[in-house]
């Protein structure tokens, strides 16, 4: 049997087990706290984007008035913006409903649209088959003005054109009154070729204007615009939220800080007899601190252990209850989570730290 | 056993400790009170001394001082032939473990260390830990069969015992015992006073304070204190030796 520092601090972390454990919790909160945090925030921007491409395109393309598009824009767009780019080709026309009254028809290409445009709820029915060439998707508001959805008849500078309805779009928007079919139909019909791309780019905003430059310099002559409202707005959130877990971390931090200090305080001086004995068998001061800070350290660690876990699972619960998606465990979070704590412990252990320097042996070990 | 057999010393003219004309003062509520007043007086190696004096004749501050817990305002403190005024605070820690054995009014027992890791924490701080040598020591004592008990689980006699095996594991030239039995009833009194008086007989220089008479007798000078100035007296051994009987 031996006696080494690491025996007197698991007896001593033991033998004050109310205290110890009591520092620990306040130790694990904060690692779990920062863990759940931290990981989040290293999911967020994929997660936020996740939500925000529900909402459609960042990006539209149109050309000038009185002019089209190239026949090679979709291509551009698709290879400029990159694989994971929702693109989205449309053309519009004004046509004549068989009750008379003129309506906004678009030609686009169904599946993308699917893709671009989650957040479309269609009712009364499901989205196209993509190889449906006579599908036609209704807005809500243009049901009203069709006498047959399941024979939809249209007319465009007098040639008639029957599509059948599979379902009714509603999205709050203008979109509620249109009616989409296929673009390869539309265009038979209607002679007339993509006039908008709508695109949306998963990034931030420097990505987004980076994308913006890229298909300026592809499609010159081309309108290029950012959706600012979307683009803006998903930033603002992003930012928002990072500087709410910044500031969350921080506070968690101060207050068991605090805490912990408490805890320390109360245990240096509630062994300050123990310290003075060492200091009076010969323990030099550096040996007495470096045995307070261990203790603390120890602590901060099995702390971190705890949190880790404690903090992944919390993560992964508040991701799937918001996102819909979990959020893995990112061993990357562990030595921030680490350092914090120990930063935590250390820094709450300086304090009680002072106490052990101005240690009065003589006087402790005599009962003054 | 090694701690308690090996003779430090041949009592005699070899001063182990001396004093000349030490003054400890401190500053309190913006006077300067002086607790140790010139004291100059020596202590002969293998000597047993008690020191003796009303509360407030600066006791304490003589034990603190001989204890390298604190050093004069002026004055030469030799302990063990090193003036020990001079030395920084590290240098005292390691002399201290080196040639001071502390044994407690109060034991000062670490109470969730086991009674021979009570004895090692000594050991701990002077160089490195040595079981048997601790088990020795405890055996020595009377208390082999209680090494792994905790101190809660010791009588005050008991735990006294572990306190004095705890200062002779390093082999201290010097024994400072403050107040030894002041905790302990007439029997524990009787056997840590015949244990002090065994420690004696084999070489160690014991400097023993104490209120009781009894124990003050059992030494062989009595050095009295009073304001913070110091009487030497000679005392008789006799007693030391029907104590021992």
């Amino acid at each position: 049997m031996t006696l080494s520092m690491s025996t007197i601090l698991r007896r001593s972390l033991i033998h004050r087990r109310a205290r110890s454990l009591s520092a620990l919790v306040a130790l694990t909160v904060s690692a779990g706290v920062a863990t759940a945090l931290l990981t989040l925030y290293a999911d967020l921007d994929a997660k936020l984007h996740h939500e925000f491409r529900s909402f459609g395109a960042n990006i539209v393309i149109t050309a000038p008035a009185s002019s089209a598009l190239p026949q090679d824009a979709l291509a551009k767009v698709r290879q400029v913006a990159g694989s994971d780019a929702l693109v989205a080709p449309f053309a519009y026309a004004i046509a004549t409903t068989d009750r008379g009254t003129p309506v906004v028809v678009a030609g686009t290409d169904f599946a993308a649209v699917k893709k671009l445009d989650a957040s479309w709820a269609i009712e009364n029915g499901a989205w196209p088959d993509p190889s449906d060439t006579q599908a036609a998707l209704i807005g809500q508001r243009a049901a009203n003005f069709i006498a047959d959805e399941h024979a939809v008849k249209l007319t465009f500078a007098g040639k008639p054109l029957t599509l059948h309805g599979t379902g009714r779009i509603k999205t709050g928007g203008d979109e509620d009154s249109r009616i989409y079919i296929p673009l390869p139909a539309f265009t038979a019909w209607t002679g007339t070729t993509t006039s908008v791309i709508e695109v949306q780019i998963s990034g931030n905003a420097q990505k987004i204007d980076a994308a913006i430059t890229g298909l300026k310099s592809a499609l010159p002559g081309m309108q290029v615009q950012p959706v600012r409202q979307l683009v803006e707005g998903e930033s603002r959130i992003v930012d928002r939220t990072h500087t709410l877990m910044y500031a969350a971390v921080l506070l968690i931090a101060l207050t068991v800080g605090v805490s912990v200090l408490a805890t320390l305080s109360a245990s240096v001086l509630e062994r300050r007899r123990d310290f003075a004995l060492m200091k009076a068998l010969g323990g030099s001061q550096s040996q007495l601190i470096s045995l307070f800070l261990l203790e603390a350290a120890l602590l901060a660690f099995a702390g971190v252990i705890a949190g880790y876990i404690i903090g992944s699972a919390l993560a992964w619960a508040i991701s799937e209850t918001n996102f819909g998606t979990a959020s893995l465990p990112r061993i990357e979070v562990l030595p921030l989570v680490l350092l914090l704590n120990m930063a935590i412990a250390v820094m709450a252990a300086l304090f009680p730290a002072r106490v052990l320097r101005g240690l009065q042996p003589a006087a402790l070990l005599k009962g003054e | 056993m090694r701690v308690l057999e090996e003779t430090l010393s041949t009592p005699g003219t070899e001063s182990v400790i001396s004093l000349n004309a030490v003054t400890r003062e401190y500053a309190s509520h913006g006077n300067v009170v002086r607790a140790l007043d010139s004291a100059t007086f020596a202590i002969n190696s293998g000597e047993w001394v008690a020191i003796t004096g009303p509360s407030g004749s600066g006791k304490s501050t003589l034990v603190n001082m001989l204890g390298c817990l604190d050093r004069p305002t002026s004055g030469t403190l030799k302990i063990d032939g090193t003036d020990v005024a001079s030395m920084s605070a590290t240098e005292l820690d390691r002399f201290r473990a080196d040639k001071i054995g502390f044994i407690f009014q109060q034991f000062h027992l670490i109470p969730y260390l086991s009674a021979i890791e009570n004895v090692m924490l000594a050991q701990y701080f002077h160089s490195m830990t040595d079981e048997s040598e601790a088990r020795v020591a405890l055996e020595k004592v009377g208390l082999g069969a209680r090494i792994s008990h905790l101190p809660s689980e010791l009588s005050g006699g008991e735990q006294q015992r572990v306190c004095i095996a705890r200062a002779l594991i390093n082999n201290p030239p010097i024994l400072l015992a403050d107040e030894p039995t002041g905790n302990l009833d007439a029997a524990n009194q009787k056997i840590v006073a015949n244990l002090l008086g065994e420690l004696h007989r084999y070489g160690h220089t014991i400097v023993m304070v104490t209120h009781d008479p009894e124990m003050a007798a059992l030494a062989q000078r009595k050095i009295a204190l009073s304001h913070g100035k110091v009487f030497c007296h000679p005392t008789s051994s006799s007693r030391m030796i029907r104590l021992q009987r």
